[in-house]
């Protein structure tokens, strides 16, 4: 794969002592009083919607810019569900469900547009779909409550270490599962249809299958993340959970760390998250200013991710994916 | 649904949503532009017609000018900014490739929203021109004047491009290098100056589209990214990378959202038009009037 042969039982211990670190600190700290690990329970659940787009972007090559949409449904299948009092608070069934109502919407809508659009024009299908939803929750009437949104009652909320752990719990699984994927034909058959569908095709692959698998995962951990925001904040409308920043930030995340690797988003999420809060506690009024600048820094002077800064070689992959092949001589 | 109770209210809806459809195509064309050359979906375009509406408000304001003026004020600025925003930082970016230049004009994007917010607060402004209260009466049909000057400053500014494109040396040197960049660099047209030309010449649409913008609508700092939203819909409907395309394009979805708003209702009007913008992804990738490309292997 593009990361360097280290020796793989380093990097599986260095992975368990920060899962340890991780499941031990709030038990530690004054969880409630402590900003950190609400920092931590944010990063956890940006790792899970990072690798989510990682996996059809950055593996399979298929840049989607609608994962907004997913995350979306996840929280109104919550929100609706606990209106309806079919699901309860921090329900794992109600999480599943709003998993599950992503994929399947990742399926019905993936199909045709995985099987018709390449490149750019899936990106701006995706992109499409994310808008559409959004415009019907705010049209849904009773259903969705329009404008005002849906309100859980806020009460049931006793202390931050539940969305903590669950949190973590979600990343972790979508870590081992990418991992699996990586490490196994899927992965192998990914990888070759973003390099080359035509090839991949031609070598028995099918590509269509393969395409749906990686985006339905996506959409999948998504909804989930969606589901765990819904209980988080208690109060579901369209501008907060159909909001551009849950396919943006993933996306900056990712680019940052590195497109297709395993680590790489980790190392994205977690860096951007600490500069943006850096930038935020040294000047709260500006910080949106210098977010956006420190986007801008970043695309200039570390375009391939920081991945490709530690491992020394040039991630090229970011050039690879279909919808930006860039001009063979400018490179 | 409401049906059209007669042909004049049915007019009446179509050359309002034809007169809005010409706002959506000047900056359709702009993004279209960019992206034939540069291959990047040019999210900050919203973004830098805001900037431009600004320079407006505050032309207008501050000074006895005309905002109608503003037109051929934004014209000549906004291509010299476009051309700094390329050498400054689209140029070593591009070649690192298209996938960072996109994340480096939403990062543009964010900052100038942020930067628009700070420095003017996020107020929503609007600017009062002499004719924003006057309208035609054609028969029963009434045509707001502001609204059919922005559509015929959308035709000059369509006009212009094409012809630069189709009778300019440099206008062939943008084609041939959307068509194919390395066959093109092959033939001696250099891929920067081709970019930052074309770059230069989207970015100054983006303006006039700006202008357009703010004497018909009031606006906000964060009101661009529905407009780049728009004018990608736009671009999708025409095709993208060609002129005559994205402002057709425009046009339709105009007209559509237009449609649409009469007979559900305003809220359903962007659902329709995203859902025929998925449609046509669909059953038609390469636009309403675009050709077929074959894939090579």
């Amino acid at each position: 794969m593009l990361q360097e042969p280290l020796k793989r039982k380093t990097h599986l211990s260095i992975a368990l002592a920060l899962v340890f670190f991780f499941v031990i600190y709030p038990l530690l700290v004054d969880a409630e009083a402590s900003y950190l690990v609400f920092l931590f329970y944010t990063a956890f659940m940006y790792v899970t919607l990072s690798q989510g787009w990682n996996i059809a972007a950055g593996y399979a090559g298929q840049v989607s810019l609608g994962q907004h949409a997913f995350f979306g449904i996840g929280c109104y299948v919550t929100a609706i569900t606990w209106r309806a009092g079919t699901a309860g608070y921090l329900d794992p069934l109600a999480m599943l469900m709003s998993g599950a109502g992503a994929a399947v919407v990742a399926i019905v809508v993936g199909l045709p547009l995985l099987a018709k659009l390449r490149g750019d024009y899936f990106a701006l299908g995706t992109l499409g779909l994310g808008e559409i939803l959004r415009v019907a929750a705010l049209n849904g009437g009773s259903f969705t409550e329009g404008a005002a949104g849906i309100s859980i009652p806020s009460d049931v909320y006793q202390s931050i270490k539940p969305y903590y752990f669950i949190a973590l719990l979600i990343s972790v699984l979508t870590m081992l599962s990418l991992w699996f994927i990586a490490h196994s034909r899927i992965g192998l058959a990914l990888v070759a249809i973003r390099e080359d569908e035509t090839a991949a095709s031609a070598n028995g692959i099918p590509i269509l299958r393969y395409k749906i698998l990686a985006f339905t995962l996506g959409a999948f951990v998504t909804g989930l993340c969606g589901s765990l925001n819904a209980y988080f904040v208690f109060h579901i409308d369209t501008a907060g959970a159909f909001n551009l920043n849950w396919v943006i930030m993933p996306i900056l995340m990712v680019i940052l760390g590195g497109v297709g690797t395993f680590v790489g988003p980790v190392l994205g999420v977690f860096s951007l998250i600490a500069a943006f809060e850096l930038i935020r506690l040294l000047t709260p009024q500006l910080h949106p200013i210098f977010s956006g600048a420190f986007i801008i820094l970043v695309t200039l002077f570390l375009p391939d991710g920081i991945m490709s800064y530690l491992t020394g070689h040039k991630n090229r992959l970011l050039h690879k994916l279909s919808p930006f092949k860039w001009l063979a001589l400018n490179k | 649904m409401t049906t059209f109770p007669s042909a004049s209210v049915f007019f009446q809806v179509l050359i309002n949503g034809v007169l809005l459809g010409c706002m959506y195509g000047i900056a359709a064309i702009g993004l279209s532009l960019i992206f034939g050359t540069m291959r990047i979906i040019f999210l900050a375009q919203g973004a830098v017609m805001i900037l431009a509406a600004y320079c407006i408000y505050w032309m207008a304001t501050l000074s006895p000018i005309n905002p109608f003026f503003g037109f051929l004020l934004i014209l000549p600025v906004f291509l010299g900014l476009g051309w700094i925003m390329y050498k400054g930082l689209f140029q070593k970016v591009a070649k690192a490739g298209a996938n960072p230049s996109l994340l480096l004009a939403f990062g543009l994007m964010v900052l100038l929203e942020h930067l628009m917010s700070l420095i003017w607060s996020p107020t929503t402004r609007s600017v009062i021109t002499s004719t924003s209260t006057s309208s035609l009466t054609l028969g029963s049909i009434n045509i707001s004047v502001t609204r059919l000057i922005v559509a015929v400053v959308a035709l000059i500014a369509t006009g212009l491009v094409f012809l630069f494109l189709k009778k300019t040396m440099l206008g062939k040197a943008v084609r041939a290098a959307s068509e194919d960049m390395s066959a093109a660099a092959l033939l001696g047209i250099s891929p920067t100056y081709v970019s930052a030309v074309t770059f230069a010449i989207g970015i100054a649409l983006a303006g006039v589209a700006g202008v357009a913008a703010c004497i018909t609508y009031p606006f906000d700092p964060f009101f661009g990214f529905l407009f780049s939203l728009k004018a990608l819909i736009a671009v999708a409907f025409g095709g993208l990378g060609s002129v005559g395309g994205p402002l057709v394009g425009g046009v339709m979805l105009g007209v559509l959202e237009s449609m649409s708003a009469y007979t559900f209702s305003a809220g359903w009007a962007d659902a329709v038009a995203y859902a025929a913008f998925l449609l046509i992804l669909i059953l038609r990738p390469e636009g309403m009037l675009g050709r077929r490309s074959i894939e090579k292997v």
